[in-house]
């Protein structure tokens, strides 16, 4: 039981590592209330498999409009945060969210709506499992080493300095658009990996799996392994997915093949249960971090 | 005419739950994220009530309306009063986790399948070319009475004057011996209360799931943000601003060309108030906050 399970926990970790550590740097660090960030996987990877599966065109061009369109949802979503209130903001993130879903979904002639997109494809030399891992691994621990240097740098300070007294940070002359614009477009490259891998895994591109639930699960990772901490959250998203699968094992096809039931719970139940212990962990998790989450204003 | 018979019933349904959710951005300043599972909660449980139960439909309604101040209290207690105070912005999370588990539990009684609290046939009434139901004309006429109560209480008796002074300056409500903690507790009660109704509307008007939950939650904040963040009336207008915009989207032929699909009229709609608030970012009706 335990290779197999491993192999598949570790995957999705390195799988979504990218996508949470770069949400981090804006929630986490930044402390903007951002709440589109699956909105952003999203479009990420929409453009990017259809591209490829629907019309038949060249991978790299399916990547860059994968990464085109991320980009600029993060610029309007930047944007917005500029022009809103913060927890305005939050609000209208969510409704972008729902907004590209429901597009998603009811544009069927190119989406096939609910059915998703089956048949994403694997590059060649990922074909294997033991190979895809190792890849998605190699890209996570390249990107996470990213990301950590870039909180020690000087844009981590300011991000930190922004998130702590956005007044006080702009007049030592730290730029808030600049780097919150930044931020931004951090978030939505790390959606963007995560995009790349995360439908070539399952061999299906489905919006079920982009829902608000699927935000929810990030914001408990960032919350549970402490808000702007990369090796913080990093660790908490293993756990949690480590978790999150385990309860889910049942519906894994190839790992049914092999006889193993780690919780045997009826399919109808484990939906419901599994919503119900990660709201518990969500505000178990705010309760013990409820001073550091969004910490008072310094005052001098 | 039809299509604002349509905007009518939508936007009631929607300046219902809004309204409370502004009493208590007002008076509270906070978000709570669990809205939508609060209609639901109270749909739910007339449902219950009603089908299973087979008790009177008012007595089922009036139930199901105290089961969902109930929840509202209890979610105010241990989701909100220990946070909002740290951080406005705390609740916000917590009231999200507060949503996961109360989606979970509908899911495990009442099951993903729709739920209709009145099974049998309606009676449609013609008006002129339009369409109506009695279930319908009875839901705009209870909104109407709701909101003209609501404006009675707000402006012409000593606990509106209350609630209108904690909105404007909660510490300088205090200081003047005003229970601004009491008040703040009733706030989101009478907020759980119209979302309950609302849910009582929709098992009454279409069918209970508990996929509606988010896409109710968020059309409300947005008719909140649209009005002018805290403006009670704002958002009520806006409320059925927004109906009328998914109406329309979906009911009229553009450019003598084509019609919207009806799957699109909710994401036209969000996205036309995402640009609406980047060129007004402060809302339709923005109130000015008295500082001491």
């Amino acid at each position: 039981m335990s290779f197999a399970f491993l192999l598949h926990g570790v995957t999705l970790a390195a799988i979504t590592l990218p996508t949470v550590i770069g949400y981090n740097v804006v929630f986490g660090k930044g402390k903007v209330f951002h709440f589109g960030q699956v909105g952003l996987s999203l479009i990420a990877a929409y453009p990017l498999w259809l591209t490829i599966v629907h019309f038949q065109q060249n991978p790299l061009l399916g990547s860059v409009m994968g990464m085109v369109f991320a980009l600029l949802t993060a610029l309007l979503l930047a944007w917005l945060s500029f022009r809103l209130e913060p927890d305005a903001f939050g609000v209208m993130s969510i409704a972008l969210h729902l907004a590209i879903l429901n597009v998603i979904l009811n544009w069927q002639s190119v989406t096939r709506g609910a059915l998703g997109v089956p048949r994403i494809p694997r590059w060649e030399f990922m074909a294997t499992n033991g190979i895809f891992t190792i890849v998605a691994v190699l890209v996570a621990v390249a990107w996470i080493t990213f990301i950590f240097f870039l909180d020690r740098s000087r844009f981590g300070r300011a991000l930190a300095a922004l998130s702590e007294h956005e007044w006080y940070a702009e007049s030592i002359g730290i730029r808030r658009r600049m780097t919150h614009t930044l931020a931004f477009l951090i978030a939505a490259a790390g959606a963007f990996i995560t995009s790349m891998f995360f439908p070539s895994y399952l061999y299906l591109l489905s919006p079920s799996d982009y829902t608000f639930p699927s935000m929810i699960f990030i914001v408990m990772c960032i919350v549970a392994g402490g808000p702007g901490k990369v090796l913080g959250v990093t660790l908490a998203t293993v756990l949690l997915i480590l978790l999150k699968e385990g309860l889910r094992i049942i519906e894994i096809p190839w790992v049914m093949e092999t006889g193993i039931q780690f919780v045997p719970i009826p399919a109808s139940i484990l939906g419901p249960v599994r919503l119900i212990l990660f709201g518990l962990i969500l505000f178990a998790a705010v309760w013990w971090r409820r001073d550091a989450l969004f910490p008072t204003e310094r005052r001098v | 005419m039809q299509l604002v018979i349509n905007a009518l019933i939508a936007g009631s349904l929607a300046a219902l739950i809004a309204g409370g959710l502004a009493l208590v951005y007002g008076v509270l300043g906070v978000f709570n994220l669990a809205l939508g599972q609060m209609v639901l909660v109270g749909g739910y449980a007339t449902w219950w009530l009603y089908q299973s139960l087979a008790l009177p439909l008012v007595v089922s309604v009036f139930g199901g309306v105290m089961i969902g101040a109930i929840v509202a209290w209890c979610a105010f207690e241990v989701f909100v009063a220990p946070f909002y105070k740290r951080h406005r912005f705390l609740p916000l999370v917590t009231t999200i986790a507060l949503s996961m588990m109360i989606d979970g539990v509908l899911l495990l009684l009442f099951e993903a399948r729709p739920r209709s609290i009145l099974a049998n046939a309606k009676t449609i009434v013609a008006l002129g070319d339009a369409r109506i139901s009695l279930e319908q004309m009875f839901l705009i006429a209870i909104t109407f009475i709701l909101l003209c109560l609501c404006a009675y209480v707000l402006h012409s008796t000593v606990i509106g004057r209350r609630i209108r002074a904690v909105v404007q300056n909660d510490h300088a409500a205090m200081s003047l011996g005003i229970n601004a903690p009491l008040l703040h507790r009733m706030i989101f009660i009478v907020s759980g209360m119209l979302a309950a109704l609302g849910g009582v509307f929709i098992g009454i008007d279409q069918n209970l799931t508990p996929t509606l939950a988010f896409p109710i939650t968020i059309k409300a904040y947005a008719a909140i943000i649209a009005g002018g963040k805290g403006n009670l009336w704002g958002a009520i207008i806006c409320a059925y601003l927004i109906a009328l915009i998914e109406q329309m989207v979906v009911g009229i032929e553009w450019f003598g060309a084509f019609y919207v699909p009806a799957g699109y009229q909710q994401s036209v709609a969000l996205l036309f108030i995402i640009l609406f608030l980047l060129f007004k970012p402060s809302g339709l009706f923005m109130l000015k906050n008295r500082s001491a």
